[in-house]
């Protein structure tokens, strides 16, 4: 039995940049100032560092390939540096290279950094790419809203929910959203939104209206991690401990094989599972969570493949608060992708940034009382083929 | 030729039924609306003279019997000049590959006369499928009267549904509509001249020729199948022939438009599906000339494809609409249309017979599965896999999930994508078509279409594929 990375590696600093349309920045500016800020965080010079993963996703719109973009932009002395992808869940890849680094003592000290540059493209929504030579043959070119869409039909039908109810429910995942992003300053999106503007939004993909999707933006967050004796040494207190990185990806059984209903993720379920078990965690020890809110009706699901509602009973929790800033569990407290866009490699890590902000006590007006561990979850691909990331952020022991 | 029949006929429409009103009344300023009567069948944009053949084709094998020996493509619209579209159509319905093709084009009546061929021709089973989705100008007549559409027979050896009592030929270069591969607009003369022209040089001859040969006279014939580029031809020709019989294109033009090749093909499965046996039906197919066939009826059909073609589908009210769906207007789609959609030359080579083919596999297990991969997707074999073929495309399937995608680019919005369930085991994320007029549900029951997949606009290239539809479409109104 692996004995998995749990308090082997502690965060010792880490940085985000303003999420949004940044027309006044490059993917290089946008890597350099999320860098600076984890680097005077974390109290180091950058040649203490010993090795750095890059986190970019989409390498033909912005970064561009291989992991010298990195070495570039920062001016890194001569390391190993590597990229990573692995669509929505490329961030947490990052984080989840430089933890095991770190964790396996390879590395005394590991650099993890995503930066997506999408704003570049000249239109709203993500790229739209090739699925591979031969795929393009047969594999419809759906928008990323539209597979996700199908996520609420299916669930629907499976639980018998009523369409109305599903789509106040998803309203309301992207109301709660909208009110936290206000107290976010990073956030792109920071004014309010009333549920009668979100229920009567354009339809992008039924029944995913305008405010059911997340936006497409430009950001960066980078994390330093490294072992609890140099952040000790470095006199470092309230330390954030890497408890667990999981990562579950497809192998065609959702899209190919006939037993998968459409209307959860098992990737999900499987990656969270696999998560508590290695942060020696229940879903009840968790103070908030970062999920992948990319649409409406991802957040309602993702709460029950993490645990945190029973099946079939997340419109309700929903409808009841219960992931709202005051509810039980809250969720997206800083507005999650709703608010902050979704760049896709910087994601990951901007929702580790977040729980590691609260844990540190720096959130400021959207800081919450008593947690002590916070989760983020990432969804790449689609549904019927995706890429699940699960990590659990909390104190060292 | 005795022992030659016509063993099956198939007919297909697109879904949308465009409102001939419509166009009258946003074309009233300029006088070029028509006579905003009837409606004319209107092609998808996934949609062109192979795909609606092969559809065609579908319902025609489903009643034939035999291994097709030879696949005759017919068209003056083919979407390639240089790509055999019947060797594409052979793959789609998984007919052997030694099965000798053939691709009609130029001539409107190349279906008819292959027919004659085929009813006169080699012992073996004869596909001959035709199909149109003819460009024409805006504001012209054949904008609005031409119809986008299919039709096939199979001809076979031994008794059927009808065999081929005498048959004539009337060879004419008559102007009465050209189309040149330069303009790519067809050019119309006088319909005065071209009716007069084609009735008295060429249909009146060359019926007279047919009848004569079945020693029959007009008087027998039962039902004419007499497409008409210009109205009035059949009234006319029938005055001079003694017929009296109805012309069943009278229902097909005013509700589907002139079919142009597939014209006399779906004409024959309507005179077939309502006909008697031992009735006479007069078949012509009319352009730069006639061929006519006189044929007996020597069975009676249960199926009726072509009714329900023309019964079935969608109105289309929309002018804009259909300007777009016919090439009239170029819409910017902005700059989520400029997506690449190059095509492989050896990638087509490697897998397009078994996209074309819809062809998944059953593995080692009993299970199912599109495509074939190296290692099958079944959880209880830890085994390369080894598969036996499946054909899906007449496999019964249903809605796993399905979404109406507003964001992704598709000539015709919204675009319906989502996970397909097929009876057999195999699961599909699929492109759906022909959506517009039911709500989809999970669980909703399909049926599947050759469409096409994706046009590279770059290198005017298109790909094949399969697309899920509704089971069933919606009944249409009664005509007006």
């Amino acid at each position: 039995m692996a004995q998995g990375i749990r308090d082997k590696a502690v965060i010792l600093g880490m940085g985000c940049t303003r999420f949004g349309e940044r027309w006044d920045m490059n993917s290089d500016m946008l890597m350099a100032e999320a860098f600076e800020e984890a680097l005077a965080d974390a109290g180091i010079a950058r040649d203490q560092i010993g090795a750095a993963w890059l986190g970019s996703a989409l390498d033909d719109v912005n970064v561009g390939n291989s992991a010298i973009p990195l070495a570039t932009a920062l001016r890194l002395p001569p390391m190993p540096v590597t990229r990573v992808e692995n669509m929505c869940a490329t961030g947490t890849e990052a984080l989840r290279a430089a933890t095991y680094a770190v964790a396996s003592g390879a590395v005394d000290i590991a650099l993890a950094l995503g930066v997506e540059k999408l704003k570049d493209t000249g239109f709203g929504g993500l790229p739209i790419r090739t699925k591979g030579s031969v795929n393009d043959l047969w594999m419809p070119y759906g928008s990323a809203p539209g597979t996700f869409a199908q996520l609420a039909g299916a669930y629907a039908a499976r639980h018998g929910i009523d369409a109305a109810d599903l789509k106040r429910a998803m309203a309301h995942v992207s109301w709660k959203s909208h009110q936290n992003g206000v107290h976010a300053e990073k956030a792109h999106l920071r004014k309010a939104v009333t549920m009668e503007t979100i229920l009567n939004a354009p339809m992008v993909a039924d029944p995913l209206g305008l405010y059911d999707c997340c936006g497409v933006s430009d950001g960066a967050a980078a994390a330093i991690i490294c072992t609890p004796e140099i952040a000790r040494s470095l006199s470092k207190d309230a330390l954030v401990s890497v408890k667990s990185v999981q990562v579950c990806a497809s192998n065609g059984w959702e899209m190919q094989y006939g037993e998968w209903d459409g209307s959860y993720v098992r990737n999900t379920r499987i990656a969270a599972g696999r998560a508590y078990d290695e942060a020696g965690i229940t879903p009840a020890d968790l103070g908030l969570t970062e999920v992948h809110d990319c649409f409406s009706i991802t957040e309602l699901v993702t709460m029950e493949d993490l645990g945190l509602s029973q099946d079939g009973r997340a419109v309700f929790d929903v409808l009841d608060g219960a992931f709202d800033a005051t509810g039980r569990l809250p969720s997206q407290v800083d507005g999650g992708l709703k608010c902050f866009g979704h760049p896709v490699g910087a994601s990951g890590l901007r929702m580790a940034y977040e729980v590691y902000t609260q844990l540190k006590g720096r959130a400021g007006a959207r800081q919450l009382a008593n947690i002590d561990f916070g989760l983020t979850h990432n969804l790449g691909g689609q549904p019927s083929n995706s890429v699940a990331a699960v990590s659990v952020l909390g104190r060292l022991e | 030729m005795a022992n030659r029949s016509i063993q099956s006929t198939g007919a297909y429409l697109p879904l949308l039924r465009f409102e001939r009103k419509a166009a009258r009344a946003e074309l009233a300023w300029s006088g070029l609306g028509g006579n905003g009567k009837g409606r004319r069948a209107v092609a998808g944009w996934d949609e062109d003279a192979l795909t609606q053949a092969v559809e065609a084709a579908r319902e025609a094998l489903a009643q034939a019997q035999g291994a097709i020996a030879r696949v005759v493509f017919a068209s003056t619209s083919s979407a390639f000049s240089d790509r055999s579209q019947a060797v594409i159509m052979a793959d789609a319905l998984n007919i052997a590959r030694d099965a000798e093709t053939a691709d009609l084009a130029n001539c409107r009546r190349s279906a008819v006369s292959a027919l004659l061929r085929a009813l006169r021709g080699a012992p073996g089973t004869e596909l001959i499928a035709a199909g149109e989705r003819r460009l024409s100008q805006p504001g012209s007549a054949a904008h609005l009267s031409w119809g986008d559409g299919a039709a096939a027979a199979v001809v076979g050896d031994g008794p059927g549904l009808a065999r081929l009592l005498g048959a004539g030929r009337v060879n004419l270069d008559l102007l009465d509509s050209y189309t040149s591969v330069a303009r790519g607009l067809p050019y119309a003369a006088e319909e005065r001249f071209s009716r007069d022209s084609m009735v008295s040089e060429a249909l009146i001859p060359a019926a007279q020729a047919a009848l004569a040969e079945a020693g029959l006279r007009g008087e027998d014939v039962a039902l004419a199948v007499v497409p008409e580029a210009v109205s009035g031809l059949y009234a006319a020709a029938a005055r001079k022939l003694g017929m009296t019989a109805p012309n069943v294109i009278d229902r097909l033009a005013p509700e589907a438009g002139e079919l142009g090749t597939a014209a006399p093909l779906f004409g024959l499965a309507l005179a077939l599906e309502q006909a008697e046996p031992g009735q006479i039906v007069l078949l012509a197919g009319c352009g730069n000339g006639c061929d006519v066939l006189v044929l007996e009826v020597t069975a009676k059909i249960r199926n009726r494809p072509a009714h329900q073609a023309l019964d079935e589908g969608v109105p289309l009210t929309s002018y804009s609409r259909l300007l777009s769906l016919t090439g009239g207007i170029e819409l910017d789609w902005g700059p989520r249309a400029e997506v690449n959609q190059k095509v492989s030359a050896s990638v087509l080579a490697r897998h397009g017979r078994e996209m074309h083919g819809f062809v998944g596999g059953r593995d080692q297990g009993g299970n199912v599965q599109f495509p074939k991969t190296p290692m099958p997707v079944n959880p209880a074999l830890a085994e390369p896999g080894v598969y036996e073929d499946v054909i899906l495309r007449d496999e019964p399937a249903r809605v796993v999930s399905i979404t109406a995608d507003r964001l992704n680019f598709t000539p015709d919005p919204p675009f319906y994508f989502g996970l397909v369930q097929f009876e057999n085991g195999a699961r599909v994320v699929m492109e759906h078509c022909d959506v517009e007029g039911q709500a989809q549900q999970v669980g909703a029951p399909l049926r599947m279409r050759f469409r096409i997949k994706a046009i590279d606009r770059q290198r005017q290239f298109r790909s094949y594929f399969w697309k899920a539809a509704p089971l069933a479409r919606p009944q249409l109104a009664a005509k007006e």
